[in-house]
């Protein structure tokens, strides 16, 4: 695929095991998963995003996109958010929110905080594959992503 | 009334007043010429007699008197022959002391029965009457203050009220008194120690009394005993406060409850996600190496999972249907009844049905919560009328007589006992199987909350195999 030399790189932040598998497992069914960060809670996603601690030596580029769950352990998927959007050199990075939140409150912080997206992972299977198959492509691909950011 | 009258014009007129004197001088002197030229005897002794017997005795007293003096007069004093006018002078002044004497009795007895009259009046009403004056001294207790007070008014007369009844004012006397004095009037409620020890609280009305110059003399005092009202009153305020702790407690249960369901609903998701997706992963990497039964089981763990995925998709909505802030105006029901038959399309493809559509008033509500309510309702009646090979689904509005409106939804299909009636609206209660009628029973729930929410009420009448019709009332305002 010639589209396979543009991906863009995407960072997960996950906390669940089975929701990282089971994303991964959805990109890799579509091949978009050939550079996918997984963050397990919001310090890491920050750790990794300022180039800190066990990503001090990652190269100096941004992901193409950051997949967020709202609801993890440490610093949770807001804070994050309002870290990165008050940053100049993150603010940048589209950000898509991938929660099972269907919290209007939740919704209305994120997209106040300037989110690109907001999804609700879906229960049923083909449904959750679909989303993260048309995130993955319309980030990693179709999208031009800001000057920056990884394209391999 | 002639008498009064007449007083009151002497009184008035000086022209009147001073030819009174000049008459009553003249009248005087021609009777002292008079005595003068007959060489009367002096006669005043038998005069004041007549006088004091006609005054204290009456009539009778006064005619005795009368002859007694004259035959005296005849005997002692002068010959029978010349005492003719010392006759008519006694007759006549024995009239004159009779009739002011009659006059004086007379004022005396209306007088009396007046005040016996009044009395007697003040001790037949039931309030507490009593008077004193400024310096609390007690002149005037009723029956009524006996009653109340349980002092007689041989105990009350002469005594200081304050002290007598212990009084607590509501406000300081000194305030009492200055209302008192600049209006005439004061009303409050006091509490007292009756003479049994017992506290009494009661309504009392203060009426000033003013003497000539003004000067405040005495004040009368009404009341009545409101101590069993105050006890109720208190009773009331304290089950409204009761309720009110109650009801703030319920209410933030609730909220707690609504939380949780949604917390738990919420939270629910990602193991069901993770099944679903996992079992589907399964399902794909082994179907074609294992038998037709470990598939079969595949496809049921699947639909398990996407059923309890609808459970809890459902169990949100209404949850937040418990949450949701109404936002009520005034719209069209046979605008929205049409767009409830548009969202249900889908369902009624390939199928028979007839649609009765009677005419629809306007509806003060939440829009999409009652568009929530019909599309609910009408989806049931598609649903439990799938066995019939001609359906009827009727949507109407029975006006009623009172300040409700009612909507019903009436089918032909497979009814239910009316004996489960009540069973129909609660959470995840279902009174058909889901092989026959799929669903996961928070339909009608989801349609009695919003209702309730609009302060409606609903019911459903059905006939095992005869149809249902669902009921919604609602304020036509």
């Amino acid at each position: 695929m010639e589209s396979m030399n543009k991906l863009g790189r995407i960072l997960l932040v996950e906390d669940d095991p089975k929701d990282v598998e089971l994303t991964l497992t959805a990109l890799e069914e579509y091949n978009l998963a050939n550079e996918v960060i997984v963050a397990r809670d919001g310090e890491e996603a920050l750790e990794y995003l300022y180039s800190r601690g066990k990503f001090k030596t990652r190269s100096s580029d941004n992901p193409a996109v950051m997949l967020l769950d709202l609801k993890l352990p440490k610093v949770d998927g807001l804070e994050v958010l309002k870290q990165v959007k008050s940053e100049e050199k993150l603010r940048m990075i589209p950000v898509v929110v991938l929660t099972s939140s269907k919290e209007e409150k939740d919704m209305v912080a994120s997209y106040k905080l300037g989110v690109s997206a907001y999804v609700v992972k879906p229960v049923d299977f083909h449904e959750f594959v679909n989303a993260i198959k048309e995130l993955g492509i319309f980030w990693a691909v179709i999208n031009e992503p800001p000057p920056g950011s990884v394209r391999k | 009334m002639a008498r009064p009258k007449l007083q009151l014009r002497i009184a008035q007129s000086p022209v009147l007043r001073y030819g009174l004197a000049v008459l009553s001088v003249s009248v005087a002197l021609g009777g002292a010429l008079l005595i003068e030229r007959f060489q009367l005897r002096n006669i005043t002794l038998f005069l004041f007699a007549i006088a004091v017997a006609a005054w204290y005795g009456g009539t009778g007293a006064a005619v005795l008197a009368l002859l007694l003096s004259c035959i005296s007069f005849a005997h002692f004093f002068v010959e029978p022959s010349h005492s003719i006018p010392y006759f008519i002078l006694f007759a006549l002044f024995a009239w004159l002391v009779s009739r002011f004497s009659a006059v004086r009795r007379r004022v005396e007895a209306e007088l009396l029965a007046e005040r016996t009259q009044q009395g007697s009046l003040l001790n037949l009403t039931h309030d507490s009457i009593f008077v004193r004056d400024m310096d609390f001294i007690i002149s005037y207790w009723n029956l009524g203050a006996q009653e109340l007070y349980g002092w007689s008014a041989e105990d009350a007369i002469g005594k200081h009220s304050r002290q007598l009844l212990q009084t607590m004012f509501p406000a300081p006397i000194e305030d009492v008194h200055a209302e008192l004095l600049r209006t005439g009037r004061w009303e409050g409620e006091l509490q007292r120690t009756t003479a049994h020890g017992t506290t009494v609280v009661v309504a009392a009305r203060y009426a000033l009394r003013r003497d000539e110059q003004a000067r405040p003399v005495a004040i009368l005092e009404t009341s009545n005993d409101i101590t069993e009202r105050k006890h109720r009153e208190q009773e009331i305020e304290n089950l409204n406060l009761e309720l009110a702790n109650r009801s703030t407690a319920l209410e933030s249960m609730n909220k707690e409850l609504e939380a949780f369901a949604y917390s738990v609903s919420h939270d629910l998701r990602a193991p069901l996600r993770h099944i679903a997706g996992f079992t589907e992963l399964l399902q794909k990497k082994i179907s074609s190496v294992v038998d037709e039964k470990s598939n079969r089981y595949l496809v049921m763990i699947l639909d398990s999972a996407k059923r309890m995925g609808n459970l809890i998709d459902d169990l949100l909505a209404f949850s937040r249907i418990g949450r949701a802030e109404t936002q009520k105006t005034l719209f069209s029901l046979t605008q929205l009844v049409r767009e409830a038959l548009t969202e249900v399309r889908q369902d009624v493809e390939g199928r028979n049905i007839v649609w009765k559509v009677g005419a629809l008033p306007d509806f003060y509500g939440d829009r999409s919560m009652l568009r929530l309510v019909l599309v609910n309702l009408i989806s049931n009646a598609i649903k439990f009328t799938r066995t019939r090979t001609q359906a009827e689904i009727e949507i109407g509005c029975s006006d009623g007589n009172s300040d409700d409106l009612v909507v019903f939804v009436r089918d032909n299909g497979v009814g239910f006992d009316m004996k489960y009636v009540n069973k129909l609206f609660g959470v995840f209660q279902r009174l058909h199987d889901s092989d026959a009628f799929e669903g996961t029973g928070i339909g009608l729930a989801t349609v009695q909350r919003i209702v309730h929410r609009h302060g409606g009420k609903v019911w459903a009448e059905g006939v095992v195999d005869g149809g249902a019709t669902f009921y919604f009332s609602a304020s036509k305002t």
